[in-house]
C-alpha cells in the first residue's frame, strides 16, 4: 500500500492524499487495530508536516473532550425512579 | 450445532445482571442523553426509557457481551423513535444531506489546519462543549461514542447501524466540523489561527 511517504527524508508541507491519510492517523489515534500501526505512524509523523499537524491537534481535542464534556451529574431522583419502576415491572 | 438456545434468565439472574452490568453504566447514560436532547428532563425520560427497554428484553442479552454498547443502543434508538417523534422542536437538519453535502472528498482542510494545538490546550470546557452540541445530531453521536466513551468503530457501527467505513467517514467528518468550530473559538480568544508558516 502506498502510504505516500517522502524519500528524500525531508518533512513534506503537502500531504497529496490528506482525507486518507488523516482518517488512517484518526483510527490509529482511536486506538483501532491498524496493521504496522506504529511504523505508519512513525513514517508519516516524521515526514509529512500537515500529518504531524493533525494527528497532534486530533490528539489535543480527544483529551479535551474526554476531560470536559463527560462530568455530566446524573440525577439522584433517576437512580431512584428507575428502581421504583422496575419493581412495578416485576 | 453453533446455535445457542436463547436462555431465559431467573428473576435473580435479572437483578444481578441489571444491578452489575447495567447500571453501573448510567452516568454515562445521562450524558449521552443530555447531549442529545439538551434538556435534564428529557434526558432523564430518555434514560428511564432506556433502563425500562433493557428489563423487559433482559433475555435478548446474552451475558458476557458488551452490555454498554447494548444499552447505548436501546437509548440511540429510543431517541431516534421515540423522542424526536414527539419532540416538538423542528426538524433538525438530516444526516444523509449533511452526510452527502460531505461525502466528497473536497474537505476544505486550509480552514482547519491552521488551528494550533497550544490554542485547543488553552480552551476551558464551554469552549469544547458548545462546539460539540452545535453539530448536526448524527456527527455529534459518533464523537460522544468515540472520544468521550471510548468505544471501538466496531461497536459504533452496531450501536448506529452503519457500516465501520462510514463510521470511520462520517467521525472523520464529524472532527473536521468540530475543528471548524473551534477555529472561531480561537479567533475570538486572540490566536491568529491564519498565520502562515
Amino acid at each position: 500500500m502506498d502510504y505516500n511517504l517522502s524519500s528524500a527524508g525531508e518533512k513534506k508541507t503537502n500531504c497529496a492524499e490528506q482525507s486518507k491519510c488523516f482518517q488512517l492517523l484518526e483510527s490509529i489515534l482511536d486506538g483501532e487495530n491498524i496493521p504496522e500501526a506504529d511504523r505508519i505512524l512513525k513514517e508519516k509523523l516524521e515526514k509529512c508536516e500537515p500529518c504531524y499537524r493533525h494527528f497532534h491537534l486530533e490528539m489535543a481535542i480527544k483529551e479535551l473532550l474526554k476531560t470536559k464534556c463527560c462530568h455530566q451529574i446524573t440525577p439522584q431522583d433517576l437512580l431512584e425512579n428507575i428502581r421504583k419502576k422496575v419493581q412495578e415491572i416485576k | 450445532m453453533s446455535e445457542v438456545q436463547r436462555k431465559k434468565y431467573s428473576d435473580k439472574e435479572k437483578n444481578q445482571i441489571f444491578d452489575r452490568e447495567f447500571m453501573p453504566h448510567i452516568d454515562s447514560m445521562y450524558n449521552f442523553a443530555y447531549r442529545l436532547t439538551f434538556d435534564e428532563d428529557d434526558a432523564k425520560d430518555l434514560v428511564q426509557d432506556t433502563y425500562l427497554k433493557a428489563y423487559r428484553f433482559i433475555n435478548s442479552f446474552e451475558q458476557g457481551t458488551n452490555a454498554k454498547a447494548w444499552l447505548f443502543r436501546i437509548l440511540k434508538n429510543s431517541f431516534i423513535n421515540d423522542y424526536r417523534k414527539k419532540s416538538k422542536q423542528p426538524a433538525k437538519v438530516d444526516y444523509q444531506d449533511v452526510e452527502t453535502y460531505y461525502n466528497s472528498d473536497d474537505v476544505d482542510y486550509t480552514s482547519t489546519t491552521d488551528l494550533r494545538v497550544d490554542a485547543v490546550k488553552d480552551m476551558l470546557g464551554d469552549e469544547i462543549s458548545n462546539a460539540l452540541n452545535s453539530l448536526a445530531v448524527d456527527f455529534r453521536t459518533v464523537i460522544i461514542l468515540c472520544d468521550l466513551e471510548g468505544f471501538t468503530y466496531e461497536e459504533m457501527a452496531k450501536i448506529l447501524d452503519i457500516p465501520i467505513g462510514t463510521v470511520r467517514s462520517r467521525l472523520h467528518r464529524a472532527r473536521n466540523l468540530l475543528k471548524e468550530k473551534l477555529r472561531s473559538y480561537a479567533q475570538t480568544m486572540g490566536y491568529n489561527t491564519d498565520e502562515e508558516e
